[in-house]
């Protein structure tokens, strides 16, 4: 996997490359828009994290202008300002996630690795996450080299939950990704089918409910 | 805006209104002057004409006797007519060269000689004042003085009456005249009184210019200074709005590098002892990143009390989602369990101030809450007013603590971990940016905490255009 570090701040700059690089990332760093679009243009990446606060041309032009060319690689994008506003901007220019500085590394982890299963779902139908691999095609998935055995129902809120990894998944867009299969269903059932996968996951991977909100699929880090 | 008046308070009312007033007086006086005696006058000629056509008359009765001694031949009722008057006495004196009386009231005077024939005077008899008129004729017995008076009451009777008539209309005058000044000064003081008004009513945020369209020339002068005066402030603040955005960036950044290397050196050292000392600058780095978070927050938060920030549409549910969506890891690692309880709420506001303060809120109840306590994150509307709210199960504030918790730097006496102290003071400020009052009661079951921000009862209900972080974030990038 390779992934570009578009960030002014070297000491930044620096951390995330190493971060990425510890995550087993082949992992660039360049300090402005016009160099990012050399390395673009010269070779192909996987991921690219992108300060909201570049010089000259920002973050947000050059995310703007990449879609604008068609380019569709993930975008996570980096910001010291505040606010809730820059993140829809961020996310309505094109980006695909949006982390505010200071972040803590094994967040940012997360997210990459996220953005990247989200993208490849699509064209490489075998994905990771945790101790449970998923082949999207077949619709098969193995929990610690186990086969999992699960439902078509059960199969669709996993890969819902896995899809958006690192966010919390409210319970009616876990509901609308089994409601193809039965129009008529209780908001409740969710629930049932969430509580059916936490036994069959087992170590694999950790479902959370987060009170009022929806679930959040978290890869269980050995502590 | 309002200073309560001084004794010798300025006014210009007041100073108009003393300076009309005597000159207005003066003229009216002169008026009144002026009508008595244009008033007088003909009356007294008139008098005067009878008392001389009397002593004519008198004059025709005088006759010579044989040895030329003039004798005044006036029979009793013509003397009876001559004095015949309801209110004055009348009285006649006929005398010759020397003085000496032919006939009539021997002592009275005569009016002294002077350019007219006959002559008038005022005088005294008989302790009365009286008006005499002396005709003088040349007749073969010589010089006659014959002189009529009579006593002044129909004159000072009419003159009493033309003076207290006179002064009546013309105190009425002034009345109407003061009265015509007092509305006068206070129409046409009016602009002035628009203006104070105008200034009066704006907040003291309010920093846009006064309109000048419709203010009087003569304080337009004082009115530009005051918009250069605003602008100046308000320029001054938003350089210091800019500067603040910018701190805060430029202090965010280096401290993000920095906590993200150590973070990577921790991970890597493989010297337990030098990891141990990496993990402590880790901390302080983590703590001094929290605090200048903190005390830019707070620093930002009274410069948007200062000034008045554009206030936008906040969706408070958008808020809880973000908040609660940050804090899950954090909980988890806290043992605690996050939980959110969203129903539509719309306030406005400053966005990221708002975030913060409930953040703040969500950080102090998962710090303050053993493992196994509850923590929820709500927002709704109760009878009108939007609110949120975070409610824990963790150690609760000591009630006589509430109030004093907001300021800055205060901790609570049971308040566990390192914390700045100023997580509250945020909230309060932000609070109070936005109208909106704090209660910190004990939590459900009696235990733990509950902090609501309630906002004002919004006049008319905004729409929240409600975007849930949560579930459509990711919409358009998802591909199921």
């Amino acid at each position: 996997m390779r992934a570009l570090v578009v960030e002014d701040d070297p000491l930044v700059g620096d951390a995330v490359r190493r971060a990425l690089t510890a995550g087993g990332y082949a992992a660039d760093h360049v300090v402005s828009a016009e160099a990012a679009k050399s390395a673009l243009h010269a070779e192909n990446f996987d991921l690219l994290i992108v300060d909201v606060g570049l010089p000259k041309e920002d973050g947000m032009q050059f995310v703007r202008g990449l879609r604008a060319r068609g380019k569709i690689v993930p975008v996570l994008m980096l910001t010291a300002r505040d606010g809730l506003s820059d993140r829809v901007t961020a996310l309505d220019l094109g980006a695909d996630d949006y982390l505010t500085k200071p972040f803590q590394v094994p967040e940012l982890l997360a997210r990459c690795r996220a953005l990247i299963r989200r993208a490849n779902s699509v064209a490489n139908p075998l994905i990771t996450f945790g101790g449970l691999q998923f082949d999207l095609a077949r619709k098969e998935a193995t929990a610690n080299g186990q086969k999992l055995d699960v439902t078509h129902r059960e199969w669709s809120i996993l890969e819902c939950l896995v899809l958006n990894a690192g966010h919390i998944v409210s319970k009616e867009k876990l509901l609308s990704s089994i409601a193809s299969f039965d129009d008529d269903i209780s908001p409740n059932a969710v629930e049932v089918y969430v509580s059916r996968l936490r036994t069959k996951l087992g170590q694999a991977a950790l479902i959370r409910a987060v009170r009022g909100m929806g679930y959040r699929i978290d890869e269980i880090t050995a502590k | 805006m309002k200073s309560p008046p001084s004794e010798r308070a300025r006014s210009i009312r007041r100073r108009l209104f003393a300076l009309l007033l005597v000159p207005s007086v003066l003229v009216l006086a002169a008026g009144t002057l002026s009508d008595y005696f244009t008033a007088v006058t003909p009356f007294r000629e008139a008098y005067d004409q009878s008392l001389i056509d009397g002593a004519l008359a008198v004059a025709a009765n005088v006759r010579m006797d044989a040895n030329n001694k003039a004798t005044l031949t006036l029979p009793p009722e013509a003397v009876a007519i001559l004095r015949a008057d309801s209110s004055d006495a009348i009285y006649y004196r006929v005398s010759d060269s020397t003085g000496a009386l032919i006939a009539g009231d021997a002592d009275l005077p005569e009016a002294p000689r002077s350019g007219t024939n006959p002559s008038r005077a005022d005088a005294r008899y008989l302790d009365e004042p009286i008006r005499v008129v002396s005709y003088r004729t040349y007749t073969n017995a010589g010089l006659l003085t014959i002189s009529v008076a009579e006593t002044t009451h129909k004159r000072d009777d009419v003159r009493t009456h033309i003076l207290s008539s006179s002064l009546a209309v013309d105190f009425m005058e002034l009345g109407l005249v003061l009265a015509l000044i007092g509305v006068g000064a206070r129409l046409a003081l009016s602009p002035l009184r628009e203006v104070q008004e105008q200034i009066g009513q704006r907040s003291a945020r309010d920093l846009a210019p006064l309109p000048l369209d419709r203010v009087p020339v003569e304080i337009r002068s004082i009115v530009e200074t005051l918009n250069r005066l605003f602008n100046t402030v308000s320029e001054s603040a938003s350089a210091q709005r800019r500067f603040l955005e910018s701190a805060a960036h430029q202090l965010r950044t280096p401290l993000t590098g920095i906590q993200a290397q150590l973070e990577l050196l921790v991970a890597d050292e493989a010297d337990h002892s030098k990891q141990q000392r990496l993990t402590f600058i880790l901390d302080a780095a983590r703590r001094l990143t929290h605090t200048t978070q903190q005390l830019l927050t707070l620093a930002r938060s009274d410069e948007a009390a200062n000034l008045r920030w554009d206030l936008a549409d906040v969706s408070l549910p958008l808020i809880v989602e973000n908040i609660v969506a940050d804090r899950v890891a954090a909980a988890d690692r806290a043992g605690v369990d996050l939980g959110a309880e969203i129903y539509p709420a719309c306030v406005k506001g400053v966005g990221w101030l708002l975030n913060e303060a409930v953040g703040n809120l969500a950080n102090n109840a998962i710090a303050h809450s053993p493992a196994g306590a509850q923590v929820t994150v709500r927002c709704g509307v109760q009878r009108g007013a939007p609110f949120v709210e975070v409610t824990d199960s963790g150690v609760g504030i000591p009630a006589e603590e509430r109030d004093r918790v907001l300021e800055r730097f205060v901790r609570g006496s049971n308040a566990r971990g390192a914390g700045s102290g100023l997580g509250l003071a945020i909230v309060s400020e932000v609070a109070q940016l936005h109208g909106a009052t704090i209660d910190i009661a004990t939590g459900p079951d009696g235990k733990g905490t509950s902090v609501r921000l309630r906002f004002p009862v919004l006049s008319a209900p905004l729409q929240p255009a409600y975007a849930s972080i949560a579930s459509t974030s990711f919409a358009d990038a998802q591909r199921l």
